[in-house]
């Protein structure tokens, strides 16, 4: 199953809306990897409001994709995790400790502006950035 | 002279029939080296050249010893000419086939000619081969191992100063260094460019510290750890470190690895690095309004 990832000028959305395989998981890994280095972006947004289990494999997977994608200069922030999903990842010793977590998407969308807008980067370049958005 | 006796077929060929041999030789080689470019190498040189190496090889065989191996010390006058000729070929880029052709080739025509001369017992003809075998063989070996010395000599000081060249260390302005790395890391490029990154961090009380990885090709376990040490002795100097550049393979690797490097700030190119580091000491790229585009 391939999952979208939209646009939102240099910011990437991904709701995954149903259980992963652990190869599917992989590929949109790698994918969002790719994405990121392809369009610079400067933040990332993954929507798991639809996962009611995560696995250990997928812990692991959003936990590396969030270093990774930090290690390629992008913020990122995980949304949406249920309830159970949460306990499950506190009594599995996996919190996720590479990203920020947020209620919706919404609020995600709006830490992120709001990170974005600290980085030093973002303020210096964005005079030069309208190609981009 | 009891050398003049045993070898007296073959002396006599090296006095009466030198031209001829000399002749011969000098064709072979040519055929041999006839693929170079006829400005590698400068045929009348090689002619002198030759002539010098056979009057040498002359001598040798005159006084040759009757029993035992003919004692060749690495002073002697015949090794100096061909450790140095040897040296000469391998700076010209000649393979070590085309540099140990030119004295193999001596052995055929010497062998030929002694054939041709018509030596009657079998055992002078097997001394004299003997003789010539020996003295070629070890003049190849002298030939052989001066052109490998040469050579190990050019890629060391190659690799030296490419350890110069490819790791500057730029300052890209009052407090900003900028780091960038291009080509394979090792141990002894990590180990230098980490002190001339230290260096300049304290000379000029950097406060931000660029390193960039767009060059870097392969991102493995060894590569990574040396990045982090660098990244780290920076750190306790007192300065703030922003790496660009990595690839999305390179980001894998340093997961998979689990480096996080949590005190550093990544950034995707060069460009926003550069941003970035401009912005940590209060700067910033504007626009002049009068040129705008």
């Amino acid at each position: 199953m391939r999952i979208a990832i939209p646009r939102l000028g240099r910011i990437l959305l991904c709701a995954i809306q149903q259980d992963l395989s652990d190869d599917d998981a992989l590929e949109f890994q790698s994918n969002l990897l790719s994405t990121i280095a392809d369009v610079e972006a400067l933040g990332v947004v993954i929507d798991i409001s639809a996962l009611d289990v995560v696995d250990s494999f997928m812990a692991r997977v959003i936990n590396d994709t969030a270093s990774m994608a930090r290690l390629l200069g992008a913020e990122i922030i995980v949304c949406g995790i249920q309830p159970f999903v949460a306990l499950t990842l506190v009594e599995m010793g996996q919190g996720l400790l590479g990203a920020n977590c947020t209620f919706n998407l919404e609020q995600g969308l709006k830490t992120l502006q709001a990170r974005i807008a600290l980085r030093g980067d973002f303020t210096a370049t964005k005079d030069d950035d309208e190609h981009f958005d | 002279m009891s050398a003049h006796n045993h070898l007296a077929a073959l002396n006599l060929l090296l006095t009466t029939q030198r031209p001829e041999i000399l002749e011969k030789w000098t064709a072979e080689i040519l055929k041999s080296w006839s693929k170079r470019l006829p400005n590698t190498f400068n045929v009348s040189e090689m002619r002198l050249h030759t002539a010098q190496l056979l009057e040498q090889v002359s001598q040798i065989f005159a006084c040759y010893p009757t029993h035992g191996l003919w004692d060749f010390p690495e002073s002697h006058p015949l090794a100096l000419i061909m450790s140095e000729f040897s040296a000469s070929r391998a700076v010209a880029g000649f393979t070590p086939t085309e540099t140990a052709q030119y004295v193999m080739s001596l052995k055929s025509v010497l062998t030929l000619a002694l054939i041709r001369v018509g030596i009657t017992s079998a055992a002078e003809l097997e001394t004299n081969l003997s003789a010539v075998e020996d003295v070629i063989g070890r003049l190849t070996l002298v030939t052989f191992s001066a052109f490998v010395a040469t050579r190990e000599r050019i890629i060391l000081g190659q690799s030296a100063s490419l350890i110069d060249l490819s790791t500057p260390v730029i300052r890209l302005w009052d407090r900003v260094l900028l780091l960038p790395l291009v080509g394979v890391i090792d141990t002894a490029r990590a180990r230098k460019f980490t002190e001339n990154l230290l260096e300049a961090i304290t000379r000029y009380e950097a406060s931000v510290t660029v390193i960039d990885v767009t060059g870097v090709p392969v991102f493995d376990t060894a590569v990574a750890r040396h990045l982090m040490k660098t990244v780290d002795a920076a750190q306790l100097l007192g300065t703030r470190v922003v790496m660009t550049g990595l690839n999305p393979e390179g980001a894998l690797t340093l997961t998979k690895l689990g480096i996080t490097m949590p005190n550093v700030i990544t950034r995707a190119t060069l460009r926003t690095g550069v941003a970035e580091a401009l912005a940590l000491i209060g700067r910033r790229i504007v626009t002049i309004p009068s040129s705008q585009s």
